[in-house]
């Protein structure tokens, strides 16, 4: 099947939603499972339930969990840890390993971490609620902003949700442009995790080489796409930037290639160091059958031996068109996803490669909805989509629905943080505290992304 | 090993910018961060309904308030100006608004002074401590990003430092969520005096794009009190700079916040 698409309608029914309640929904069909949209009225969200399955229990009570200072997401419901010398250990919301506001309490008992619970919702904004009756160009900048290092990931996840309810059929070219940022902000994302794994190791000179490599990531996206962390990138059914001449995107891509290559360099260099290969080799390790239950996404699910990447399993245009190579590490420790990482910029480049030499021409935009899809719409009583974009951390899920007059009636966004916390809460349990900056970068979580 | 990183070292030569002795490149200054800037086919009316955030005020006087502006470009369409028209002043941030300048108004000498006197000590070795309020993660990455070889603050004598009770400056980024409202309070009360506060991104100055979600609470400076502002979305590295240079007292107001009073009168008249 070809994402994004617009689920299928099966029926009304009265689906329980995370508080016990029962609550009329409607239930749709997506990857053959049924699933419900559900409002938390506790929070006021809207979320997607998969009914069935213990992922979508995990979810509902992560963020049923919540918020706020003081309450927070308790992840085994009513478990409570307790014994000699055990305490628990503040860590944030104002600290020096995270540069974002979010914590974790650490419940220990002086070295060995026995449980972590993260601390999410400190700066939730709210999104998901502000765009109720917006129009979706206006919605658009509160969406690409709201994790501003996934900003292409989340701002070409809502526009194809958009596009496929107003039924716009969006140029080849278009899409292809998109996945070029995609890949950009890939590249620098794990550039970033890389130099901060290496900060943490203190590994001066790597980190400064890694930091410099990033900087120049953000300089090409300026270059090419006017904004270094990609914010304005798309509009609804275009783009604003064409990659226009053969020449800019050759030498896109040369500039690319020469990073990729003299990272490449450096990582050889770096592997042969002891110093930092023992603090990731045996670190937070994350077990295949955690990992699956936990519902891991990205380079964690990767880094565990599961083969979930969105590229190749829910591909939208122009991903179903190119040779993407996708790497899966059985070692399931914080060395596993560093090294995934670590190849995924080389995979990425090769995509790049592809991409911009084979980049059909046509229109960067499109604005006339074309009629006949438009009739085909609505299910139910309004249009609704649904799409799944592999961000830097993970697979990103949106859902849209707009209502007669084009305004968004709902959006909801599963980030990718939000499910991994889960996996980074399980994975550190038995580690010591120590290794916990290391564990924490492996996973590449941000609260922005998971507090929108 | 060692060999290798010298060598390494020595083949890539030097990436520092020459800023602030010399004006910054393209390269480091994109078009992006560039903010509108009224021309003459410009519409005040039209631009006021476009800009999603407020920033454009067509009454009772023309002001483009470059503290709530995101740069969506969008007010392009009303006929604001985008173009890099002058290279040679593009570099220095335009917007700088240091608290001399415009938020205390320039008859309270007690006040100007008192700036004067605090900023002198920074002088020498200066460390800045960076707190998220609820910010998108980009203004983080941009504040990081000051320590990466391109920008390399340490050569200016400014330092990250991990604790409030070691900072000199609080750098704030995000939009002030209700959550870290105490934990904001908090922070500033433990810095020693004299402190100075720098709220950068539209977001911290203004609530930028999300002045009207349900977390927000208010603008930093209902809270703190906040001495210098970095306007951006978010703004890049050699504007962050040049914000931290100013509170040091290395940039006397900057050419860009004369030009903005230039502006402002200007608007007035045409």
């Amino acid at each position: 099947m070809l994402y994004p698409f617009i689920p299928k309608f099966v029926e009304q029914r009265q689906v329980e939603d995370p508080c016990g309640a029962l609550q009329t929904s409607s239930v749709f069909e997506i990857d053959g499972r049924p699933m419900a949209i559900l409002t938390d009225t506790e929070n006021n969200n809207t979320i997607l339930s998969d009914i069935p399955s213990r992922l979508g229990d995990e979810i509902s009570v992560l963020i049923k969990g919540e918020t706020a200072p003081g309450i927070q997401v308790d992840l085994d419901l009513g478990a409570r840890v307790e014994g000699y010398g055990v305490f628990t250990f503040q860590y944030g919301p104002v600290s020096s390993g995270i540069s974002e506001a979010g914590g974790f309490k650490l419940i220990t008992y002086g070295e060995r971490i026995v449980k972590v619970i993260p601390q999410i919702n400190f700066k939730k904004r709210g999104v998901e609620r502000r765009v109720i009756d917006m129009k979706p160009d206006d919605a658009l900048l509160l969406v690409e902003r709201s994790a501003g290092n996934f900003s292409a990931s989340y701002s070409t996840c809502f526009v194809t949700c958009v596009e496929t309810c107003l039924g716009l059929e969006v140029p080849s070219r278009v899409r292809w442009i998109r996945a070029v940022a995609l890949e950009l902000e890939r590249i620098y994302n794990h550039l970033g995790v890389f130099g901060r794994l290496a900060e943490a190791a203190s590994q001066n000179i790597a980190t400064a080489k890694a930091n410099a490599l990033r900087e120049r990531i953000l300089r090409i996206n300026a270059k090419y796409f006017h904004h270094r962390f990609l914010f304005g990138l798309n509009r609804i059914g275009g783009v604003n930037n064409n990659l226009l001449a053969k020449e800019e995107r050759r030498d896109l891509f040369e500039s690319i290639r020469t990073l990729t290559n003299e990272f490449s360099n450096l990582v050889t260099y770096f592997l042969s160091s002891r110093i930092f290969l023992d603090r990731l080799q045996n670190t937070a390790r994350l077990p295949k059958q955690d990992a699956l239950k936990l519902g891991a996404v990205g380079p964690v699910a990767r880094g565990s031996g599961i083969g979930l990447d969105d590229r190749l399993t829910f591909p939208i245009e122009p991903y179903n068109d190119i040779i993407i190579e996708i790497e899966i590490d059985d070692d399931e420790d914080a060395m596993a996803r560093t090294m995934i990482r670590i190849q995924e910029i080389q995979s990425s480049t090769l995509i790049l490669e592809q991409l911009l030499d084979r980049m059909p021409s046509g229109d960067i935009s499109k604005t006339q909805p074309s009629t006949e899809a438009s009739s085909a719409l609505h299910n139910t009583d309004s249009a609704f989509s649904f799409c799944r974009i592999e961000s830097p951390s993970g697979d990103l899920i949106q859902v849209v629905q707009l209502d007669q007059k084009g305004r968004i009636k709902m959006l909801h966004i599963r980030p990718p943080s939000l499910v991994n916390w889960l996996s980074f809460a399980r994975s550190l349990e038995g580690n010591v505290f120590t290794d916990f900056q290391f564990a924490f970068e492996s996973f590449g979580l941000s609260y922005a992304d998971s507090d929108r | 090993m060692v060999k290798f990183w010298i060598l390494h070292g020595i083949k890539n030569g030097i990436l520092t910018t020459k800023y602030p002795a010399k004006m910054p490149t393209v390269d480091e200054i994109p078009v992006s961060s560039i903010p509108p800037s009224p021309s003459t086919n410009t519409s005040w009316v039209d631009g006021e309904k476009i800009c999603p955030t407020g920033s454009i005020q067509a009454q009772p006087r023309r002001n483009i308030d470059l503290g709530k502006c995101i740069y969506c470009n969008r007010c392009a369409n009303a006929g604001f100006d985008f173009d890099d028209h002058d290279k040679s002043e593009m570099g220095r941030t335009i917007a700088l608004q240091a608290k001399k300048i415009s938020a205390i108004d320039l008859a309270e000498k007690n006040i100007v002074e008192d700036w004067n006197k605090k900023r002198a000590i920074f002088k020498r070795s200066f460390h800045i401590m960076m707190i998220d309020v609820g910010s998108c993660n980009a203004c983080n990455l941009e504040v990081l990003n000051l320590s990466n070889p391109y920008y390399d603050f340490t050569r200016l004598g400014i330092f990250f430092t991990n604790s409030p009770k070691h900072a000199d400056a609080l750098v704030v980024v995000g939009a002030l969520n209700t959550a870290m409202v105490g934990v904001l309070k908090r922070t500033y009360e433990s810095m020693p005096n004299p402190k100075v506060v720098i709220s950068v991104g539209a977001c911290a100055i203004s609530g930028g794009i999300f002045h009207d979600t349900e977390g927000f609470v208010s603008p930093i400076q209902a809270i703190i009190p906040v001495d210098v502002t970095v306007p951006g979305c978010p703004p890049t590295p050699i504007q962050i700079l040049e914000g931290l240079l100013l509170t040091i007292g290395k940039l006397e107001k900057t050419s860009a916040a004369t030009r903005l009073e230039d502006d402002n009168k200007t608007f007035q008249q045409g």
